[in-house]
């Protein structure tokens, strides 16, 4: 009885009723990525997110299949480098960095520089890149500010990069050049009250 | 002394050796008692449903996680905006709603569409449905650079820290 129990339990976690938007031969492959990456722990629901996304664009169940098996494939790189420890979020960033061009030494290394959470640090290399800035160069310049900058400083740094580039500006240049200002801006800060010079923004994306 | 003592003993005796009226109801009585109390059978077979519940309970902590289905308790209000003065429709779509047009369905001033949604912390991809067909990337955010299923989507991101 208590296996039956059991059994029940783990089918119904495993079939979402989300995935029935799915057909039946793509909803039965997704469901055997989900077992298998909750089997060795991994965070499911940007599997889940991404299986309903191909769903609403209308993609072939071969697609969704294939986007689904390259994530959880990468969610493991990314737990890899992270640790176990990792939370989703960070997990799901890690991946876009990684898609993005970062490499898993890239992200132990933040790891090692930055207190948890990581999502807006690696979210922030994954974006740069997907500026036109080239990888190691994101890299480089997340890892320096790593250690000491808020979230909201990355976002700021990201913004100020991005602005720089739809005016024109070289990517790598104006990640190097947005870099130093910091730098520089942070140097003259020395002694000024925590958070002083930043006061708290409205979000935006 | 020890005489006396013999004669003592001996009533003791004859006194305990005296017929005693029972209570006839005193039978019955005993066996509802012990009718009542569970037998070892009896108790394994009130526990096991018990021990099942606790399994099952234990299951769907282990495997659905709850704890984990709210990333955070800390959640940051976004807006997203998309000026499209010809659109008769926009719908938000995102990691944050399932992919579903029908959840964030955004409102329109002047052709400048609007909604706000409370995210916790994390990385979403989302993109806008404009009149039910047309897939549309956020202008004002980062591209979602892996879309692997040939429709423009934009990513946003919620710190947890400072952000």
């Amino acid at each position: 009885m208590i296996l039956a129990a059991l059994l029940l339990v783990t089918q119904a976690a495993a079939q979402d009723p989300r995935l029935e938007r799915l057909d039946p031969d793509t909803r039965l492959a997704v469901v055997a990525v989900l077992d298998s990456a909750r089997d060795v722990g991994l965070p499911v629901e940007s599997i889940i997110q991404r299986a309903l996304e191909g769903a609403t664009k209308g993609a072939s169940g071969a697609r969704i299949v294939a986007a689904v098996r390259r994530l959880a494939l990468d969610l493991g790189t990314a737990r890899a480098a992270l640790g176990n420890s990792a939370s989703a979020p960070d997990l799901e960033a890690a991946v876009a960095a990684l898609r993005a061009g970062a490499t898993p030494e890239v992200l132990a290394h933040l790891r090692d520089v930055r207190r948890p959470p990581l999502t807006m640090a690696l979210s922030v290399l994954a974006d740069l890149v997907a500026s036109g800035v080239p990888a190691d160069s994101a890299a480089a310049a997340v890892l320096a500010l790593a250690p000491k900058a808020r979230d909201a400083d990355l976002v700021e740094f990201r913004r100020a990069v991005e602005r720089d580039i739809a005016l024109g500006a070289p990517p790598g240049a104006a990640t190097s050049v947005r870099l130093n200002a910091g730098a520089l801006d942070a140097i003259s800060n020395l002694g000024a009250p925590n958070g002083a010079n930043n006061p708290p923004r409205r979000s935006r994306p | 002394m020890f005489e006396q003592d013999d004669e003592t003993v001996e009533r003791v005796i004859q006194h305990l050796r005296r017929p005693m009226a029972m209570d006839p109801g005193l039978d019955a009585r005993v066996m509802r008692e012990i009718a009542r109390v569970p037998s070892p059978k009896r108790r394994a077979r009130l526990l096991l449903p018990l021990l099942a519940v606790a399994a099952v309970l234990a299951t769907v902590l282990i495997v659905a996680r709850p704890w984990s289905w709210n990333r955070s308790s800390k959640t940051d209000v976004q807006q997203f905006v998309l000026v499209a003065p010809q659109a008769a429709s926009v719908a938000l779509v995102g990691d944050f709603n399932d992919w579903d047009p029908a959840r964030s369905p955004m409102q329109t001033a002047h052709g400048v569409w609007a909604t706000v949604v409370r995210l916790a912390p994390g990385r979403y991809r989302y993109a806008f449905l404009v009149n039910g067909v047309e897939w549309r990337a956020d202008p004002s955010a980062p591209a979602a650079k892996d879309d692997e299923f040939g429709t423009p989507s934009s990513v946003v991101t919620v710190g947890g820290r400072g952000s």
